[in-house]
């Protein structure tokens, strides 16, 4: 065992900034696409192109719970959810490019950015 | 201490210059349609330049329409026997060949019937019988003659090279790619995919299908370096008189072909090939192309039927992947 | 254990509570799922520099699932127990070998260890590796609040600790 107090603070310290690292990096070279999959309990429930989509609301249900979520000018958010946190709400916009995953714990809700980005579509 | 937060900072900087595989992208309007080419790396900016200079070349080599192409002089040359360039030569041989072995499905020479739809000029009509009977008489890859590289041609007859052009210049653009030392690119000649090597992280490319019903796609393949082309109804069409007319035309009856296919899409190594067989096996129609496979199996097939169905070769349903509603009724070619 | 070490640990699981019930007010500071202060773990921290490995895990358990009757769902309870006795287990054999100047190195391992299990549990819950996106986010935010309450617990235990070991 390593009994030095200096050993871990400088371990502590490391830690924090491999952390802030570690977000920068993840917040520098995120890139999201525009297609997003819906995600209720672990089952994708719709598969979306953002670019594409017409503006319009997606209600999933959880255990007779809702999430009402909404889609504009190829943007996504949730706009109603009956949780008591309401992380999903405060979360915002998420839109092409930038979309980090929206999470509703407690109605087992996800909207994650798909990695189904094609490079090609044969027509 | 130190020496561990300059650790901590090699193996961040190791991580951005991981994302150095760079995208670029460049895109030409040749061929009646719109052509985007990506590729990656340091080549990759080099090897677009090339490959589109290469496509308007092309362009201007196999146009139907334009004066000073070759096609154009064949198709006006009133039998008399016209040098082309070995390209073309080989192009046109080879249709000819794909004409012999679909039973007539492919033909190059189909081009004054489709001029008579309107679909060369967007002036869309249904012509009548006895135009068609006259036109029908006038197609026939047997009309063709190629000595070396003489191509004679008689009168009234017309040659595209529509169903064919664009599968050729993806190799050729991939390897001329290649030649400059490109190991990953996607060039999308309208709608005709060609890929070259794989994605730069060494994983493979993911192709979508156009779904025939609608603006979305019905499936998505990955797949190494290879060509996908697919022919379909949607791409162009017209209605009169409450009936949809599309743009396959079957060189044997002069009319839309009517196979009860929505969508065909070929996989294969060679371009050419892949591209004549797709609108192939639209004309051909399920069992056809059944035959048309088992009789070679140089090629992969993938036909979406009026109904829904999917029909597929064996060596595709290990790179197929059905979005939601699709795949349902699915059956394999062996 | 006696009547006075049972009172005293009444005492912190209540002082515990209070202190989740009160945090709940406050509006989450940072839009990231899972991110919060974690006011509540002073009392672990204090716990586990003050009195024995056992006594703190069942400090821990009590004021996690009293927390959950109070507010919470089936969903937080797993993220609480899987993030919390990731956190405790860290904590207690760290303080093995960080002292009592230190214990904020302690508090701040520890809500990193928080921070990983509750990942991993959300991955499994959510049926998704994509929150691990968030993973970098909440170690930083959990660094931040593990410091603070680290500092929280360390003035605490330098004032009134020591009693009961």
């Amino acid at each position: 065992m390593i009994r030095s107090q200096k050993f871990w603070v400088a371990v502590a310290l490391l830690v924090i900034i491999g952390s802030a690292v570690w977000s920068y990096l993840t917040l520098r070279f995120w890139d999201s696409g525009s297609t997003v999959n819906i995600i209720s309990d672990g089952k994708v429930l719709y598969t979306i192109d953002l670019s594409k989509e017409p503006d319009r609301e997606i209600t999933v249900e959880y255990e007779g719970r809702k999430n009402i979520i909404t889609i504009k000018s190829g943007r996504i958010r949730v706009t109603y959810a009956d949780c008591p946190d309401h992380y999903c709400i405060s979360q915002g916009w998420g839109e092409e490019g930038s979309l980090l995953p929206i999470i509703c714990l407690p109605n087992r809700l996800v909207i994650e950015p798909a990695d189904s980005q094609l490079d090609g579509v044969a027509r | 201490m130190f020496k561990r937060l300059a650790v901590c900072a090699a193996a961040a900087m190791m991580l951005c210059s991981c994302g150095s595989s760079e995208k670029h992208q460049g895109s030409v309007f040749a061929m009646d349609t719109y052509m985007s080419l990506t590729a990656y790396g340091s080549s990759a900016e080099e090897g677009i330049k090339k490959a589109s200079e290469k496509l308007n070349e092309l362009d201007k080599l196999w146009s139907a329409t334009e004066s000073g192409s070759e096609i154009f002089a064949v198709n006006s040359s009133e039998g008399k026997p016209v040098s082309v360039s070995d390209e073309t030569a080989s192009l046109i041989s080879f249709a000819k060949e794909m004409s012999s072995q679909t039973g007539g499905a492919f033909d190059i020479t189909v081009y004054p019937i489709v001029e008579a739809w309107g679909f060369t000029t967007g002036e869309h009509s249904v012509p009548s019988e006895e135009r068609l009977n006259e036109l029908l008489e006038v197609v026939g890859s047997d009309k063709i003659t190629v000595s070396g590289s003489e191509i004679t041609l008689p009168t009234g007859s017309k040659l595209d090279l529509g169903a064919v052009a664009k599968g050729r210049a993806g190799d050729i653009c991939a390897d001329l790619m290649k030649e400059c030392g490109v190991t990953s690119a996607v060039l999308d000649l309208g709608g005709n995919i060609r890929t070259l090597g794989t994605k730069p992280d060494g994983s493979k490319w993911k192709i979508g299908l156009r779904d025939p019903f609608s603006e979305g796609i019905y499936a998505t393949l990955d797949v190494g370096e290879t060509n996908i082309v697919t022919s379909g109804a949607y791409e162009r069409f017209f209605e009169q008189d409450g009936k949809t007319y599309h743009h396959i035309i079957d060189p044997n009856t002069g009319r839309p072909a009517e196979s009860g296919i929505a969508s065909a899409t070929v996989i294969g190594s060679d371009g050419r090939l892949c591209d004549a067989l797709s609108t192939s096996l639209f004309v051909l129609g399920a069992k056809g192309a059944e035959q048309l496979y088992r009789s070679r199996h140089d090629f992969d097939y993938i036909l979406v039927t009026d109904s829904g169905e999917v029909i597929m070769s064996e060596g595709v349903s290990g790179l197929i992947t059905f979005e939601p509603g699709f795949g349902e009724k699915v059956s394999v070619v062996k | 254990m006696n009547t006075k070490k049972l009172t005293y640990m009444s005492l912190l699981t209540a002082m515990a509570l209070i202190i989740f019930v009160i945090e709940l007010q406050i509006p989450p500071l940072f839009p990231i799922p899972g991110a919060k202060l974690g006011l509540a773990n002073i009392v672990t921290v204090f716990a586990v520099y003050t009195l024995r490995p056992a006594e703190s895990a069942m400090i821990l358990t009590a004021r996690i699932l009293l927390g959950t009757l109070i507010a919470g769902s089936p969903i937080s309870l797993i993220m609480s127990l899987s993030g919390g006795f990731l956190c405790l287990a860290g904590m207690l054999l760290l303080c093995r070998v960080i002292d009592k100047q230190h214990i904020w190195v302690c508090s701040v391992l520890g809500a990193v260890l928080h921070n990983l299990g509750q990942t991993a549990a959300a991955m499994l819950v959510m049926g998704t590796a994509s929150v691990l996106v968030y993973l970098p986010f909440l170690m930083l935010t959990g660094c931040a609040a593990g410091l603070f309450t680290g500092l929280c617990a360390q003035y605490s235990v330098r004032a009134l600790g020591g009693r009961f070991k």
